[in-house]
């Protein structure tokens, strides 16, 4: 079936009008943080005259912009590089004994998780990190990786029950043991729901404001970029070519891994949703 | 047959250590305390606090503030799955159609879903406050020339336009991923049989996208029980108190007001909300899957 030209036409404006919609913000934010602030007074939508990037230097020489992204960037790598071991292998452990009681139970309560909101467990884990002397960093990549083995789990096991238990029988009379199996054979079969987990929770990392402002909003020095962000546009709240220099900024790293990956972003979200 | 002699179960069991050890110490341990907090008036320092039983549970249940932040809520989950899903699926059906550009077109729609709420959240506030007031002026548009986040009565709709910008994309690409499931040839049998477009849509399109529709209403309502990061960035609560809600009451309450226990008492109702909301709709997907096969 083709379309018929009248209908292409309509649906172009409509598209376009959208991405109007979409694209818009993203400019005046740009446009913005490119101006000084006499400049903005004047009219928004006309392109800046000169390239003006005081606003950016301020953001990154003040304001440590460059150890915030580090330490977004430490967060997420090494959670991601805990959960990418830790959920495969407690996915095919249980997958592999369904028949036990206690990796059913482990199962099932794990996934109940699931149905927990974390502002159901907010306060208290406040309180609990708090007491274990863990308000830094390792204790926020030690809930990142906690907080992600309900979905994970839900992603690994609906994963590996397509694979079929014949190949582990073939492995272990060829005399493989149960790690050697996993780690040879099925680790590389699950890598196209490792990705998904991978985009899924690397996103929610490194996007993530709640856990990182319960648990080190006290301490600058460990702030992650959304923390950072928080805090800078409170502190600058009446300078706002400041602001959106910083909004931009902080904007850059996922937009341009977002421009070489979006398909592969794009699918994982969809993935990880629909299961 | 083991290099290191352990059994197989030994294995497969140390394999789910370290995930069940996390999970003990990390989850499991903050909802208990979180419950034995919620029995008692600590306010969040003291050394010292009392249990008082169900206390907390009974003071909510006739706390204006907490009713307010209930029903404000509810309200604004309503108008964002409706504002997300209508925008979605109008987007969904428009880029299915067989276009050169709708490619690029997806990517542009998207790119909001990948940003952090905090940052999207900000700099609406910053466009809600000092931008689009001077634009509605010089085009003579009335309602974009007030700020719809200083007024009581409107600051909702500022948060869930934000909300709604930045929640389509992920809804629309679910839409698109269902629309691919309709078979061609049941669309062409109805071309054939003279069904008109509408007809088509309302009797082919639609039962095929019900399931999609499920996980998106399911996901989306979740996303608006639980809005935080736009409250925090946009109002603050405010005006008035009028945009408190349920889980920037929680965070208000323990972390700054000094009701520590009273704080996760209110954390264990949005729990049983939340919990037993996801769990209907869930409960229902998983029907409505079975009764396709």
């Amino acid at each position: 079936m083709k379309t018929r030209l009248p209908f292409r036409i309509i649906s172009y404006a409509a598209l376009a009008i959208g991405a109007l919609f979409i694209l818009g913000p993203l400019y005046l934010a740009l446009s913005i943080a490119l101006r000084t602030r006499d400049e903005t007074t004047s009219n928004f939508f006309a392109p800046p005259t000169r390239l003006y990037l005081d606003n950016f230097s301020t953001v990154i020489n003040k304001a440590n912009f460059w150890g915030m992204l580090q330490n977004s960037a430490f967060i997420t790598i090494i959670s991601l590089l805990f959960m990418l071991i830790a959920i495969p292998m407690v996915s095919y452990a249980i997958s592999r004994n369904m028949n036990k009681l206690y990796f059913k139970w482990v199962y099932t309560i794990i996934l109940m998780g699931i149905f927990v909101p974390f502002q159901a467990i907010m306060l208290p884990i406040y309180r609990h990190m708090g007491n274990l002397e863990l308000l830094n960093q390792t204790g926020l990549i030690m809930m990142y990786v906690t907080l992600s083995f309900s979905q994970g789990l839900f992603l690994g096991v609906g994963f590996l029950k397509n694979i079929p238990l014949e190949l582990d029988q073939a492995s272990k009379i060829d005399g493989c043991g149960v790690w050697y199996t996993f780690s040879r054979i099925i680790y590389p079969l699950m890598l196209p729901i490792i990705a998904t987990i991978l985009i899924l929770n690397s996103l929610w990392i490194w996007n993530d404001f709640q856990l990182p402002l319960i648990m080190l909003n006290r301490h600058p020095d460990f702030w992650t970029l959304p923390l950072f962000i928080y805090n800078f546009k409170t502190e600058t709240s009446f300078d706002y070519n400041l602001a959106f220099a910083a909004f931009s900024l902080s904007m850059a790293p996922i937009a341009i891994l977002y421009v070489f990956t979006q398909k592969y972003i794009i699918g994982g979200l969809t993935e990880g949703s629909i299961k | 047959m083991n290099i290191r002699g352990l059994k197989p179960g030994t294995v497969f069991f140390m394999m789910t250590l370290p995930a069940v050890l996390l999970y003990c110490l990390f989850f499991l341990a903050p909802v208990f305390i979180g419950f034995y907090y919620s029995l008692t008036n600590w306010d969040g320092f003291s050394l010292s606090y009392d249990m008082v039983g169900f206390q907390n549970y009974i003071d909510i249940l006739q706390d204006k503030r907490f009713l307010n932040g209930l029903s404000f809520t509810l309200l604004y989950t309503v108008i964002v799955v409706f504002g997300k899903l209508s925008v979605a699926l109008v987007l969904a059906l428009l880029l299915s159609r067989p276009l050169k550009l709708r490619g690029l077109f997806r990517s542009i729609y998207f790119f909001p879903a990948v940003l952090s709420m905090i940052t999207v959240g900000l700099m609406f506030n910053q466009f809600f406050y000092s931008l689009f007031p001077p634009i509605g002026e010089k085009l003579g548009i009335e309602w974009l020339s007030l700020n719809l986040l200083g007024n009581p009565d409107t600051a909702i709709l500022g948060i869930a336009l934000t909300n709604i910008w930045q929640g389509f994309a992920i809804p629309m690409v679910i839409f698109i991923a269902g629309l691919s499931n309709v078979p061609k040839d049941i669309i062409e049998a109805a071309v054939i049989d003279g069904a008109s477009p509408v007809q088509r849509f309302f009797s082919i399109t639609i039962p095929y996208l019900i399931p999609m529709l499920t996980v998106n209403v399911v996901l989306a309502v979740k996303g608006g029980l639980t809005v935080f990061d736009y409250i925090v960035a946009m109002t603050n609560g405010g005006p008035s108190k009028s945009t408190e809600s349920m889980g920037f009451l929680i965070y208000q309450h323990g972390m700054s007001e000094m009701k520590f226990g009273y704080g996760t008492a209110e954390a264990i109702y949005v729990f049983i909300l939340i919990g037993v909301l996801s769990f209907i709709q869930i409960k229902l997907l998983a029907r409505k899957e079975v009764g396709q096969q």
